[in-house]
């Protein structure tokens, strides 16, 4: 009850109006590969519906991956250029465990009910909660350094820092388990769960895990802590004078952002059945970054639209432009920067008066009455 | 203000507005200083004295109203520019270089070679401290000294107006005289607007007034006037600034 | 304890900790060794130091965190490498390139009578914008149909085919000049347009004084010679230089890096940065969308490979050196060094690092810049209110640390692998450097660069005895600066905030 005081439109139906344009969004997206079997009536496991849904697969992963980036610099107004740690440590995690772990104990022991294999659903959680405490502490490996260190230093230190796991992720020395610089390949799967074989599983499973990532983060931002970590950004000393200790919340922040892109990490393995050194490297994080700067900061909904933009335009600036496309995206990277510094989404909502104005005077010209 | 005000003004600042950020510091702003003489900007923490020395200076130019030094218009100019046009500025705090020697600092501030060599008498005349020191790095200086050094510069290049903000803040009694004795001589040079906390220095040298409250100018005068007006001080100065009589009892124990 | 003695306590301290650490390296390493790997490390922490001056100085006076550094310490190798191999493509659009800034540079000329002139304020604002546009035509319609990737292309050049073969070979051929004259022309006009933009026309806030117009109009008109005989030589001066001893065609390749990292340094301030200093979180950004574009262009120019630059005909000679003496003398490729054998081309690296300290030293104590960038380190507000124009000294500031790193690159270029990714290893190193040496403080860069540069060679010499791969000792140099950050957050020579 009390939250309704301080929300007023909550309850399902608030939550749908608030929301909706992120609903009719996941709408489109589950009709989306029937939809487009339909159109070209190539089967849903194959020719171009098979690729689009590969490409938005990519898209929704690296849109949960770029909105755990946002938590960091958009709500915690923290830069790191060491978020790719977490998101390589993850996908590393996830191939390592399946590749070297999973297969002794599967050979060994395999119980199943009906049709449940209840050890490869043990391991599968196993794997998971490995996660998840890999990306625990590489958050707190970021953020204990945060301690200390604030801005430029602090950024130039996660760029080390971020840098050094990328050089470990490569190195010669643990070959026979990471494979070094080609990284590791032909990461056994379940049936169910391989992406060749079945696609639109997995596109369902990275579109779940896109809606419950964006619920989960728009639920914390909006939670007491979240408001808790934004006042951070604004004015840490302050909020050492009322009583809140800036680091408690910046850990907080630097961990579910770890977390979240530790997942975003072990879902981009299982979906290309690989963990490479790219997924640690800082070209990863930045890549998040123009994601997250693109579509707006401090919005969540914007680094959605970001990655959308980046990998579904990204196609066609392949076409267009040829391998060199991504000259093409820093360019316009810079001019944002430089003309659009809050995002498509963030420039969308400081205008959104003067826009809903501009329509109205557009539909007055047809009404009659004055 | 007419014309032939105009003829004897050095500076004249016109309803000026400032914003630092969004915060709107300065509502209105008006004073006038005449050349050569000594103009004291009163008012209370706070009200906007500091700020309106900075919007003349281009520091942080005022978004509205008029600046007119010399008979130029020099609002919404780069502050190096005002600068150069022979205005000097002594900063609050002893915003002095402290990574740089005194000798530098003061070689800092020339605007054409040889401006130091020109005027280093004079200065070191005025501030014998600082021949015996110019070796020193800024930051092994005492306070005082720091103080003089930060005037020191301004005096380098031959300035027709120097801006000086609260010379005498936290510096020991007997140096708030020395630095009063300095701006005296200083004012049969240049003209100078002057920012003071301190009353007593204020209503000794000052030939005018102008009183900031709350970012608008409230009253300018003579000197004279207002210390005769102890009504007046009270309420815009606030009960910290000595009636006259106290203010004469000061005066006399300190002759 | 009063802080003097406890100054000299830690300097007492750090003193004798670094001695004992030195010596129980050459115990344990043994004499040769130790020697090798010691110059090894000065040569890394040379490189280190060119890229961290830059960035450290950049820092310190405009709180600017330079991420572009890495990728600007790769341009400076691609252009010197580029004019040491092919110089078609440096020489074939530096007429265009001199023809727009002699445009530009009569900005100072025009300015003065643009803003007087009266008109409109509607005027005021389309008027430049149209002359944006235009420039922006004249420009395209400038560059149409030249061949740039043709003129970019060069082969890789094998390092043992480096004195012998034909030095021609990597000649691409170029327009003749009838067809070509209307470049650099279209080139200066884009140029006059931009000044005329730029010079705000009618503005009345603007400030220009009324000078005498001479003495500006020596840049310009220097440009405008240059870019007349830069057009005339074109296609046959990059033949010259080939056929040019090797010594003075690589010192004029680290004179061109320098050059236009310089410039490319002074561009990118005077346009993309400055508009941003109000809000500064987003020069990081905006740094690193740069250096992804950088990357990428080059990449678009010489494709993403590798490349190797052969090494100038000083070092070139297979042999080895007895002393410095025989070495100048025949231009062997190593040297005897107390016993161990070292390259010359690394000597000179160490050198050229000692060269730009010394240039700091005596830039930041003895010259009146050094003065301001001193002072502006701590506040330039007041720099400015004293009338020195600080954005100026921002630009020239920038432009330096630029041509530092440009000089790394290309004092880089004959031992490493050119590539697109050869900046990033420097920038991460760099930024450690930074770290430990305290930002702002270039004593600091040099310090810091000394001891990552040892800790990575003599990183590199214990893997390789313990049987792991120098990744590892890459990665463990981050242990360093923590360790520092630790005991002194605002680094060694850092002021503390």
């Amino acid at each position: 009850m009390a939250e309704k005081m301080i929300k007023p439109r909550s309850g399902l139906k608030g939550f749908i109006k608030k929301e909706a344009i992120f609903l009719i969004f996941i709408a489109i997206m589950i009709a989306f590969p029937f939809v487009l079997n339909i159109i070209t009536g190539t089967g849903l496991n194959a020719g171009i519906t098979k690729f689009w849904q590969g490409q938005l697969i990519t898209f929704f992963i690296m849109a949960v991956f770029a909105m755990s980036y946002d938590l960091l610099i958009g709500y915690g107004g923290i830069l790191s250029f060491g978020h790719a740690a977490s998101f390589g440590g993850g996908a590393y995690a996830v191939a390592l465990l399946l590749k070297h772990w999973a297969p002794n104990i599967l050979s060994n022991y395999r119980i199943t009910i009906g049709n449940l294999d209840i050890t490869e659903a043990t391991v599968l959680l196993v794997v998971f909660l490995v996660v998840i405490l890999v990306s625990v502490l590489i958050g707190l490996l970021f953020s204990a350094t945060s301690i200390r260190l604030k801005g430029a230093y602090f950024a130039m230190l996660t760029l080390a820092l971020g840098s050094a796991i990328h050089i470990l992720s490569k190195a010669t020395d643990f070959h026979k388990w990471t494979g070094a610089d080609e990284g590791l390949h032909g990461v056994p799967l379940p049936v169910w769960l391989n992406p060749t074989q079945n696609r639109l599983t997995v596109y369902f499973i990275a579109l779940g895990f896109l809606l419950l990532c964006y619920l989960v983060m728009n639920r914390m931002v909006n939670s007491p802590t979240g408001r808790v970590i934004v006042a951070n950004r604004e004015n840490e000393e302050r909020m050492r004078m009322i009583g809140y200790n800036p680091v408690i919340y910046r850990t907080i922040a630097f961990l579910s952002a770890s977390i979240f892109a530790g997942l975003a990490g072990a879902l981009y393995a299982i979906w290309n059945m690989s963990a490479t050194p790219t997924m640690t490297s800082t070209v990863t994080t930045i890549n998040a970054l123009i994601m997250t700067i693109l579509g707006g900061m401090g919005t969540l909904v914007g680094p959605i639209i970001g990655a959308g933009i980046m990998q579904i335009i990204g196609q066609f600036f392949y076409t267009w432009f040829g391998a060199r496309w991504p000259l093409v995206f820093g360019v316009l990277f810079v001019l944002i920067v430089m003309f659009l510094p809050y995002g498509i989404i963030g420039t969308w909502r400081l205008r959104k008066s003067s826009i809903k104005n501009n329509i109205q005077k557009f539909f007055r010209l047809f009404s009659k009455e004055k | 203000m007419s014309d032939q005000n105009n003829q004897q003004d050095l500076l004249v600042v016109d309803q000026i507005h400032t914003f630092i950020g969004q915060f709107h510091i300065l509502e209105s702003v008006s004073l006038s200083v005449a050349k050569g003489s000594i103009t004291v900007m009163l008012g209370r923490n706070g009200a906007g004295k500091t700020t309106t020395l900075k919007s003349i200076l281009g520091l942080t130019p005022p978004r509205e109203g008029k600046i007119i030094f010399d008979g130029m218009e020099i609002q919404g100019k780069r502050a190096f520019n005002i600068a150069n046009l022979g205005i000097g500025y002594v900063p609050e705090h002893r915003a002095i270089f402290r990574a740089l020697s005194v000798l530098e600092n003061l070689k800092l501030a020339e605007r054409k070679k040889g401006d130091f060599d020109r005027n280093a008498d004079f200065i070191f005349n005025l501030f014998p401290d600082l021949k015996r020191l110019y070796k020193l790095p800024g930051n092994h200086l005492s306070g005082g000294q720091q103080q003089m050094l930060a005037v020191a510069r301004a005096l380098v290049p031959d300035n027709k107006l120097l801006l000086i903000d609260e010379p005498s803040e936290g510096l020991a009694p007997i140096l708030i005289q020395q630095m009063m004795e300095a701006i005296r001589v200083l004012s049969e040079k240049t003209t100078i607007l002057l920012v003071e906390q301190n009353f007593i220095m204020a209503s000794q040298l000052a030939l005018n007034y102008t009183i900031i409250d709350d970012g608008k100018s409230v009253q300018s005068g003579l000197m004279a006037d207002l210390v005769n007006d102890p009504e007046l001080i009270h309420h815009y100065l606030g009960a910290s600034i000595k009636t006259r009589k106290e203010l004469e009892m000061n005066h006399e124990s300190q002759d | 304890m009063n802080p003097r003695t406890k100054k000299i306590l830690t300097l007492a301290i750090s003193v004798v900790v670094v001695i004992g650490v030195i010596f129980a390296l050459y115990l344990y390493a043994g004499k040769e060794p130790f020697i090798r790997t010691t110059l090894s490390g000065l040569t890394l922490g040379s490189l280190f130091f060119l890229v961290a001056a830059g960035l450290t100085l950049i820092f310190g006076l405009m709180d600017v965190l330079n991420f572009a550094h890495g990728s600007m310490f790769m341009l400076g190798a691609y252009m010197g490498w580029q004019l040491y191999t092919n110089p078609t493509f440096i020489f074939g659009l530096l007429p265009t390139i001199l023809a727009f800034a002699c445009g530009v540079m009569l900005t100072t000329v025009m300015k003065p009578y643009l803003i007087r002139w009266q008109i409109s304020e509607k005027w005021q604002n389309a008027l430049p914008k149209i002359a944006y546009a235009l420039a922006l035509f004249a420009a395209i319609v400038g560059f149409l149909g030249l061949d740039i990737l043709g003129l970019a292309k060069t082969a890789m050049v094998a390092m043992t085919t480096s004195t012998a073969g034909n030095p021609l070979s990597e000649i691409s051929s170029q327009e003749p000049l009838s067809v070509y004259w209307y470049r650099p022309l279209l080139m200066l006009i884009s140029g006059l347009l931009v000044a005329f933009a730029v010079s705000k026309p009618g503005d009345k806030t603007e400030f220009a004084p009324k000078e005498k117009v001479l003495p500006k109009l020596v840049i310009p008109l220097v440009l405008l010679i240059l870019t007349i005989v830069s057009t005339l030589i074109r296609e046959s001066a990059p033949e010259t230089l080939l056929l040019m001893n090797g010594n003075w065609r690589f010192l004029i390749a680290i004179l061109l890096a320098v050059a236009s990292g310089f410039l490319f340094g002074a561009i990118t301030e005077m346009t993309l940065i400055r508009p941003l200093y109000v809000r500064s979180f987003f020069i990081v950004l905006l740094t690193l969308g740069l250096s992804y574009v950088i990357r990428e262009l080059v990449q678009l120019l010489w494709d993403p490979l590798a490349y190797q630059m052969s090494r100038p005909p000083l070092f070139a000679q297979s042999g080895k050196a007895a002393n410095l003496l025989d070495w100048l003398r025949n231009g062997y490729s190593t040297i005897d060094i107390s016993g161990v054998t070292f390259p010359t081309y690394r000597l000179f690296v160490i050198f050229l690092g000692i060269v730009m300290f010394i240039f700091l030293i005596l830039l930041m104590t003895k010259t009146r810049l050094g003065m301001i960038i001193r002072a502006g380190v701590q506040d330039p507000q007041m720099v400015e209110a004293l009338g020195i124009n600080v954005k100026k000294v921002f630009t020239v500031v920038f432009a330096m640390g630029v041509g530092m790193a440009a000089l790394g690159g290309i004092g880089a270029g004959p031992f490493l692998p050119i590539q697109p990714q050869m900046g990033d290893q420097y920038l991460m190193q760099g930024f450690i450097t930074v770290v430990i040496g305290g930002m702002g403080s270039y004593v600091g860069a040099f310090v810091g660069a000394l001891i990552l540069g040892m800790a990575r060679a003599f990183g590199d010499y214990f893997a390789l005895k313990l049987s792991l791969s120098p990744a590892l000792a890459e990665a463990s140099t981050v242990i360093i600066m923590i360790i520092v950050l630790l005991v002194r957050p605002q680094g060694l020579f850092g002021k503390k905030e």
